[in-house]
């Protein structure tokens, strides 16, 4: 008998993985509902293209569910997994582009855009992700997931595969990097002259 | 150079432009959700259909005993059974009975003097035992 929505919504994701595998359907739903807008939104932010990051948000979502029936609780988090996935897939694509211009650079869609205030924070948020698209792939992946998904460094360190310390360094070029980037557009931003 | 640095933005004001960020993420594209659970859904009919049949519930073993009371219905029910049961036992006494046996069952009839008396038919069976086990002792 399928478990009610209520009883697995406060669920832990590998629990929800687990009750999936298992044939809940409603687990799906929920686990779905909680990870692919951070998945998608992370994919839009590496790869800046709409259509792509949907590819991989959804190709990510498929792997785990082909991998439900298999996976083993408490071996590892769910969603680092899911993270480290759309990392991979995201590399693909970058690696098959070779570079993208700037004038390929999709202008990010804000649902407030119509008020003066959206418009200033949809500026801000073009901004920063032409910003980001100019930072080599794995500082802006270390960026991104620390500052933006909120990742610790050692969940960073597990997406990436590399150690926590790496993480760091990748974060602090990062950040310089993006500061670097962002020069000369402190009015674009909101920021007046400093 | 010192000019160019000083618009730089520090970390407090690339922090709260990532803060921003975060607070908004891109929209989800519409129908995203709906594909991404027509995967799983699609994956979980997939893995039901290649699992071992389910296993069998608890009516199983009552249905079993059902066809059984089915057949002895058909029969005639428990009365029948134990006629059948006898008639059965009667067709293994013939087969083994010594002939002395079986001549005297074949001239019984209702009212006749010579013919079947029950506390013979039992002394027969005895004879029947005698019979097997002489086979027996013959063989060996």
């Amino acid at each position: 008998m399928p478990m009610p929505l209520d009883s697995l919504a406060d669920q832990p994701d590998d629990a929800l993985l687990a009750a999936y595998g298992r044939g809940e359907r409603v687990a799906a739903r929920i686990l779905a509902e909680r990870f692919l807008p951070r998945l998608y939104g992370h994919a839009m932010r590496m790869l800046n293209d709409r259509a792509e990051a949907e590819d991989v948000a959804q190709e990510a979502m498929l792997r785990l569910w082909k991998i439900a029936p298999a996976w083993r609780q408490g071996e590892a988090k769910v969603s680092t997994w899911l993270y480290r996935v759309v990392a991979n897939l995201c590399t693909d694509r970058l690696r098959r582009r070779r570079g993208v211009g700037l004038d390929s650079i999709a202008e990010p869609a804000d649902d407030a855009a119509s008020a003066e205030d959206g418009l200033v924070r949809a500026q801000r948020v073009a901004a920063l992700q032409e910003a980001l698209m100019r930072l080599p792939a794995r500082q802006r992946q270390a960026v991104v997931l620390r500052h933006v998904e909120g990742l610790s460094n050692p969940e960073i360190a597990a997406v990436m595969e590399v150690s926590v310390e790496a993480v760091e360094s990748l974060n602090a070029r990062g950040k310089r990097a993006l500061a670097k980037a962002l020069a000369g557009r402190r009015e674009e931003l909101g920021y007046g002259d400093g | 150079m010192v000019m160019a640095d000083s618009r730089r933005l520090n970390d407090e004001e690339l922090e709260k432009l990532l803060a921003e960020a975060a607070r908004h993420p891109p929209p989800l594209p519409e129908g995203l959700l709906e594909r991404v659970l027509a995967d799983a859904g699609a994956l979980a009919d997939a893995a039901a259909g290649g699992r071992p049949a389910p296993a069998p519930a608890p009516a199983a073993r009552p249905r079993r005993l059902a066809a059984c009371a089915g057949w002895l219905t058909a029969l005639g029910g428990w009365p029948a059974l134990a006629g059948l049961s006898a008639a059965a036992l009667v067709g293994l006494w013939l087969g083994y009975a010594p002939p002395q046996a079986v001549e005297r069952l074949a001239g019984a009839r209702p009212g006749n003097e010579g013919g079947f008396d029950p506390g013979e038919f039992m002394l027969s069976f005895e004879g029947v035992f005698e019979g097997i086990l002489e086979e027996g002792r013959e063989e060996g």
